[in-house]
């Protein structure tokens, strides 16, 4: 784990981060609301994703740029996040270790519901 | 085609609240969103649109502050404080006397308040303060009522069983009693009190617990009864015995210690002990409704009221009127901790010992004044010293600088020096005016506020006050001028500048009256000090007796001592214990003090004989009938001739035998009154009064002192020379003179550096014109005249006005206090006038000398 201070990863932070990575070249804040209201059903507001964004983007895990112009939204541009090395080896760290749980469980736990 | 839009409001909205780095994303978003939903239902979509505006309406996308607009406004005030220093250094002379003045004012200020603020929040180291209540009682007398602390004895702790909203009952009884503890005897305050008063009240205890009342044997002693008795020794444990008025011995052992009383206590208690030794001492025959005690507490249960009582009470005033007719009781009132100190001015007896309102009035007064003098001072040299700002204003203004900018500059500059001023302030009040206030007044007052809010409010609204009182007028008024007109040189200002004429008058006005009212005052103090006692003091030394038998081992010791040049006994002592009473002389009744002495009493007090003849050798004849009386009573009384006059005193008759010349029998705050003697027989004395030569007290005191351990070690040695025995007064006296001089000195202090500094800046301006005024051959003189003139009458009329105010109210005020003022002579006129004459004259000398050296040529030269 980062064990950095501030540098807990909570839940939707890591789904978002998840998404960004997942979306690669095309994550902005739209973007990334439609992709988890897709992958996991639930809906979140445009301002609450653009929040857990900054936040990320503070603590080091995305970087952003601003995109081009655009036709649609009145010629406005996007600002784009991507992951960054850090965030990666956050998003790794996260997954060893719930692998690692999981794997510690008995066998017997499956065998249960049989 | 319709055209989609999003309600436009909305969006007005987000870009007035939006940080406008974060703009661009947030609402392109926001409408991205709009147009994809509005494709399938408008409404729906702009629905939408405005909660996501209002989603986003959160700490992090909101514009705090314009980065580019601080920017600038920092750079503007930077440049405030660049100007305000460079200002404050070029007149760094008038810019120090300036803050000094401000801040001994300040200074001032703080000490009386920090007093005040005392005053007003005594007793509240109390955390049970707001249920506790003292019991006052409202007495009818002959036409009013009256307020008395002393309430019914049997008012007792049994009340809690009684009524439920009461949680606590502490009676507090003074008696006088002499303590002992080895070879130390003092005579003592002791209060018995209920045990509950512990724990009641939050006196901090250095040895022992709450619970040490609750011991009948015990007496609780504060720490420097302890050290008084024993030393550096540990008290805990230690056996002392008390002999009170009625002979009676108790033993107690000291069960616990209180440490240092809080300053704030406005009552404590030296030594203590449990009530119920007070009803084993049997003073009274009985203690019934009639018996009064000092004081009764009652502490209430958390959110009980004091109102539920009065039921209760009802029935106590029944009880009392059945058995006291004397002083029946009309109602009980419950006065709150926090409030006793406050009120005990008003309340016969209280306990709580705090000071009559009128002083804290008077010195908030005086304070406030200073102060309001400091800024007044202050605001004539910055009005004087913006006038000669006015192009630089004038270039800011023409430059783009608004009325508002220099408005600001200027009290921010004001601000500066205040903030100077208020620190100096703090400092002289923390290491001069507090601890001068200490040794002026019995209680001592700590730099302390009784709250944080207190504290803020009190120096960040002095600041605020100042700084604007101060400053916004040479704001306002400089600030509003055109820059064409300063650039053309119409404005001339301060030199005919009314408005600061008037504050120097009222400066002057008020130095002037407290100038005068010190030297008035002084002047009485003396007189009084100087005062003709009536007999000579010196050498005198008196002792009260205890036992009848005390009167004769003294005077056998006194008869050992070849010191001892004259010595008597007497009952009361002129002075240190007088009896005030009547006497009638036919249809007459004469208020009068009264003394019953012994064989060579008059002699040794040195009382001047004017007629008639002192007591004599046929003592069995005159103790039966024979008085002496002072002139005074002669007068009272009409009699032309007072030898063999009848007088009728205590339903004993008596002839006059005798008449001496007034004397002093009270401190000088009280009308002198007449005074009788009477023959007393030597079972009845109650004081030794022994006489030696001028110089030798100190030694034949000492000898006495010794020679008393010997005749009464149970009772204190309690000697006092009879020249000290108005010292309270005298040193009363003398603090008012150094309050009321230091007050003077300062006003006229200020005063002239006000005088000195406008002064300065009008004479600065007019160098010029005293350039030509010499090259066409003005001389000094003429200069002198000129340059000073200006001022000279508005000095003038604050003096013929001051001095009458000044004289008036301090006699009015001397005339109140004393009762034999002294006839007001020119003399602390002439030496008031002259002091203000030499200051204000060296001020403007010391100004002047600038307009008389000046050399035309230089002044000439540039343009």
């Amino acid at each position: 784990m980062v064990t950095m201070k501030g540098s807990y990863l909570g839940e939707l932070e890591e789904l978002i981060l998840l998404t960004v990575g997942a979306l690669f070249d095309e994550a902005y804040g739209v973007a990334v609301m439609d992709e988890i209201e897709k992958q996991t059903g639930r809906s979140m507001n445009v301002s609450a994703a653009h929040a857990v964004l900054r936040r990320l983007e503070e603590k080091g895990y995305v970087t952003s740029r601003m995109g081009g112009a655009t036709n649609e939204r009145g010629g406005r541009r996007k600002r784009y996040f991507t992951l960054t090395a850090v965030g990666k080896k956050a998003l790794d760290e996260s997954f060893a270790f719930r692998n690692e749980l999981y794997k510690r469980i008995p066998k017997m736990a499956f065998n249960f519901s049989l | 085609m319709k055209q989609l839009s999003p309600p436009k409001w909305a969006d007005k909205f987000l870009r007035w609240y939006c940080n406008p780095d974060l703009l661009e994303e947030i609402e392109g978003d926001i409408y991205e969103i709009f147009e994809r939903e509005a494709a399938v239902d408008t409404q729906k979509a702009r629905r939408r649109f405005i909660w996501n505006v209002l989603r986003f309406f959160r700490w992090a996308n909101i514009k705090r502050t314009n980065s580019n607009y601080k920017a600038s406004q920092m750079g503007l005030i930077k440049n405030y404080f660049t100007i305000g220093f460079r200002n404050l250094s070029k007149n760094w002379g008038i810019s120090l006397i300036n803050i000094l003045g401000l801040s001994v004012a300040i200074g001032m200020g703080i000490a009386i308040f920090i007093f005040v603020d005392m005053q007003t929040h005594m007793d509240d180291f109390h955390s049970n303060r707001r249920n506790i209540y003292q019991l006052i009682n409202h007495v009818k007398t002959e036409n009013s009522t009256a307020m008395w602390a002393d309430a019914p004895l049997l008012i007792g702790p049994d009340l809690v069983d009684k009524h439920a909203g009461v949680d606590n009952v502490v009676r507090v009884e003074f008696q006088y009693g002499n303590m002992r503890f080895g070879d130390n005897v003092f005579s003592e305050l002791v209060s018995f009190v209920d045990p509950a008063l512990l724990k009641v009240f939050d006196f901090p205890i250095k040895y022992g617990d709450v619970n040490a009342l609750e011991n009948k044997s015990y007496v609780v002693i504060d720490k420097n009864t302890a050290e008084k008795y024993f030393g550096r020794e540990d008290a805990m444990g230690k056996d002392v015995s008390i002999k009170y008025s009625n002979g009676v011995i108790q033993n107690y052992t000291v069960g616990a210690v209180m440490d240092k009383t809080p300053d704030k206590a406005s009552f404590s208690f030296e030594i203590m002990v449990p009530m119920d030794n007070f009803f084993d001492l049997q003073l009274e025959d009985h203690y019934d409704w009639a018996y009064s005690t000092d004081a009764i507490f009652i502490e209430m249960k958390e959110g009980r009221q004091p109102q539920e009582l009065e039921e209760t009470f009802r029935g106590f005033v029944a009880l009392q009127n059945q058995t006291s007719s004397k002083w029946p009781i009309d109602k009980f009132e419950m006065v709150p901790l926090e409030k006793l100190a406050l009120r005990s001015f008003e309340i016969d007896g209280s306990i709580s010992g705090s000071g009559h309102p009128a002083g804290r009035i008077g010195l908030s007064v005086v304070a406030s004044m200073l102060v309001l003098l400091a800024c007044f001072n202050y605001m004539n040299i910055s009005v004087t010293a913006a006038t000669r700002r006015l192009k630089e204003i004038a270039m800011r203004k023409v430059i783009g600088g608004n009325r508002r900018q220099i408005i600001y500059q200027f009290i921010l500059e004001n601000m500066i020096l205040c903030t100077f001023a208020l620190g100096l302030g703090t400092v002289l009040s923390y290491y001069f005016f507090l601890p001068g206030l200490n040794t002026m007044i019995p209680i001592t007052i700590p730099f302390e506020f009784s709250s944080l809010p207190m504290l803020i409010a009190f120096f960040g609204g002095l600041l605020l006050f100042i700084g604007l009182v101060s400053g916004a007028y040479p704001a306002f008024y400089v600030s509003k001028f055109q820059p064409t007109s300063i650039f053309r040189g119409n404005e001339k200002l301060g030199s005919k500048n009314v408005f600061s004429k008037i504050l120097l008058g009222f400066q002057f006005f008020f130095a002037i009256s407290t100038i005068i009212a010190c030297f008035v005052f002084t002047d009485n103090a003396i007189y009084q000090a100087e005062k003709d006692w009536g007999y000579n003091p010196k050498g005198i030394i008196s002792m009260p007796l205890v036992e009848a038998s005390d009167f004769q081992a003294l005077r056998d010791a006194a008869n050992r001592n070849t010191a001892v040049l004259s010595y008597a006994g007497s009952n009361y002592h002129v002075a240190r214990a007088n009896k005030l009473t009547k006497a009638d002389v036919l249809d007459k009744e004469v208020k009068t003090y009264a003394f019953h002495v012994g064989e060579n009493y008059m002699e040794t007090m040195g009382f001047r004989l004017k007629e008639g003849r002192f007591f004599g050798d046929s003592k069995a004849a005159d103790q039966s009938g024979s008085i002496i009386v002072t002139e005074m009573f002669v007068e009272k009384a009409g009699w032309d001739d007072a030898i063999g006059q009848q007088v009728t005193y205590d339903s004993t008759r008596y002839t006059v035998v005798g008449v001496v010349e007034n004397f002093m029998c009270n401190a000088f705050y009280d009308e002198m009154l007449p005074t009788v003697f009477t023959a007393a027989p030597e079972e009845d004395f109650n004081y030794f009064v022994v006489k030696t030569a001028a110089g030798n007290e100190k030694e034949l005191d000492e000898y006495f002192a010794s020679a008393w351990t010997g005749i009464a070690p149970n009772d204190p040695y309690n000697s006092k020379y009879q020249v000290d025995v108005f010292d309270y007064f005298f040193k009363e006296n003398q603090g008012n003179i150094v309050v009321i001089s230091f007050i003077s000195g300062l006003a006229i202090v200020l005063a002239c550096l006000g005088l000195f500094g406008l002064l300065g800046f009008s004479i600065q301006s007019r160098k010029k014109e005293f350039g030509i005024r010499k090259v066409l051959g003005a001389d000094a003189t003429q200069i002198i005249r000129i340059a000073s003139k200006q001022y000279f009458w508005t000095i003038l009329i604050a003096f013929l006005l001051g001095a009458p105010a000044g004289a008036f109210l301090i006699t009015q005020m001397i005339n109140a206090i004393y009762p034999d003022p002294k006839e007001t002579t020119a003399l602390p006129f002439i030496l008031a006038m002259g002091i203000v004459l030499v200051t204000t004259a060296v001020t403007v000398a010391s100004q002047v000398t600038k307009a008389t050296s000046v050399n035309p040529v230089q002044t000439l030269r540039s343009e």
